[in-house]
């Protein structure tokens, strides 16, 4: 991936920015690296599991589920040419995230309900990307709209799927297949997995917009 | 088409904005947005679209976050108090229903039907309120606790931050106050006394579903829980994973022996 060197088994981001939420800065041929460890991150978890995820560096991202920043900040590492839009609607990782969003030049944080993008659909544009990691119910259902009012045609979806949010009464499995099911009708799916051993009961599931 | 865009208003052609953050707050329109913005705002706002951008939304975002944090607990408080209003005034309409209808066979009753029944419409919103704030200042405390007692705890308590900060010892009987001075004043007398050892957890179900005898492990283990998760809500308020699973454990364990 893009800005991505493995430092030993753990990835870090290149980077010009010092720590954020206290991972270890690495030095390699005069550049600093941030660690990304798969344990806090669910894309770094994907990383470690060797699934692809690609970047040119100018893609521009929708991001929800934000939380205090911390897989934004490496994104923001990795597309240090484009743009994330970084939606999340709980007030205190969000004052996190607004202080990673000042520090950079390509964040915008946006104090908002991703169930709701009308609400700020005359502030995002049309995106490359879109990243959902919000454990919540109708997650599916979210995604999809987001993915109307904002993906590009043949633009990516990552969503991250925690089985127990979406319904507690399930197996695990049953809820994976029902979610895929959904996505399906909408997305060509690329990959898909568990993210154990990092992320218990979750799965992602990278794809793009038919 | 009109579209309501964050740096001014688009009508076949832009009207720029000459207060973003008012326009950054109203850019909502109900249908997505045919073309993409980013593009045409460019060639209003030039080469800055960007920095405007980031800059507008940092400022606006600050302000509101700020405001939801000083009212968030107070939000939560007097939703848990109408909440327990409802249910005693909807208990009670339910009594004098039934009292009539022993009485006389009246069309009032009808209409005591539809208030009851409006009621706990507006009783069930209130919950669905409660549970959606209660996600987002304390997804700890709803994981554990569940958000109706995560937020009777804070109405309790005062704030989230009381509830962070009190021993989990108080956190276990907090609400089962009248019993304890009951319990206080028997012993004051000499007398032998049961010292409650649950108050508001006893609703949760690891409490409830369990044997009596276990029901005071269970609610002793419960409120440790609910300390550290009400102090990673009021510290950090993000989700900390596997907390939820030990309290599974610790209640499968007692369910077991
Ligand atoms: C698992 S955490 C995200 C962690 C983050 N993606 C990371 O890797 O750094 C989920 C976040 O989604 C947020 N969230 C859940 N539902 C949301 C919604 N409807 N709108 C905005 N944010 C939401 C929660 O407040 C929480 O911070």
């Amino acid at each position: 991936m893009r800005n991505v060197k493995f430092f030993g088994s753990i990835p870090a981001t290149r980077s010009k920015f010092g720590s954020h939420y206290g991972e270890k800065i690495f030095e390699l041929e005069g550049e600093l690296y941030r660690e990304w460890t798969p344990w806090r991150s669910k894309l770094s978890a994907m990383l470690m599991k060797n699934y692809k995820v690609e970047f040119l560096g100018n893609e521009k991202i929708l991001y929800l589920g934000a939380a205090s920043g911390t897989t934004v900040s490496h994104l923001a590492d990795i597309v240090d040419e484009g743009f994330i839009y970084a939606v999340e609607y709980s007030a205190k990782p969000f004052k996190k995230l607004l202080e990673l969003a000042k520090n950079r030049q390509n964040i915008i944080p946006i104090f908002g309900d991703a169930s709701k993008p009308w609400e700020y659909s005359g502030i995002v544009e049309k995106v490359d990307l879109l990243y959902q990691d919000i454990s919540q119910r109708n997650q599916v259902e979210i995604l999809k709209m987001n993915s109307d009012f904002f993906l590009k045609k043949k633009g990516r979806i990552l969503m991250m799927v925690k089985a127990k949010s979406v319904d507690s009464t399930l197996e695990s499995s049953e809820v994976f297949s029902k979610v895929l099911e959904e996505l399906y009708k909408k997305f060509f799916i690329l990959s898909t997995d568990t993210l154990e051993p990092y992320h218990k009961d979750h799965i992602f599931v990278y794809g793009v917009k038919d | 088409m009109s579209y309501n865009l964050w740096f001014g208003n688009f009508n076949g052609d832009v009207e720029p904005s000459n207060n973003l953050k008012r326009s950054f707050k109203s850019a909502k329109n109900n249908s997505p947005i045919p073309f993409n913005i980013s593009e045409l705002g460019m060639k209003v706002l030039g080469g800055d679209y960007y920095n405007l951008l980031r800059k507008t939304a940092i400022e606006v975002a600050e302000e509101r976050v700020e405001k939801e944090l000083k009212s968030d607990d107070k939000y939560v408080i007097a939703l848990v108090k109408a909440l327990e209003e409802l249910e005693e005034a909807i208990n009670t309409l339910k009594e004098k229903k039934e009292d009539l209808e022993v009485v006389r066979e009246t069309e009032v009753i009808g209409e005591f039907i539809e208030g009851i029944s409006s009621l706990e419409k507006l009783k069930s919103k209130v919950e669905k309120e409660i549970e959606a704030v209660m996600e987002r200042i304390a997804p700890n405390l709803v994981e554990i606790a569940s958000p109706k007692i995560g937020a009777k705890l804070i109405e309790r308590f005062g704030s989230l931050e009381n509830l962070a900060k009190a021993p989990a010892s108080k956190i276990q009987i907090i609400g089962a106050e009248r019993s304890l001075y009951k319990a206080l004043a028997r012993l004051r007398k000499g007398k032998e006394a049961k010292m409650p050892k649950h108050g508001i957890i006893f609703m949760h179900g690891f409490v409830r579903n369990l044997p009596k005898s276990k029901r005071g492990k269970m609610a002793r283990f419960l409120a440790a829980k609910i300390s550290i998760a009400s102090k990673i809500d009021f510290f950090r308020g993000e989700l900390e994973e596997g907390l939820y699973e030990s309290l599974k454990n610790r209640y499968e364990e007692l369910r077991r022996t």
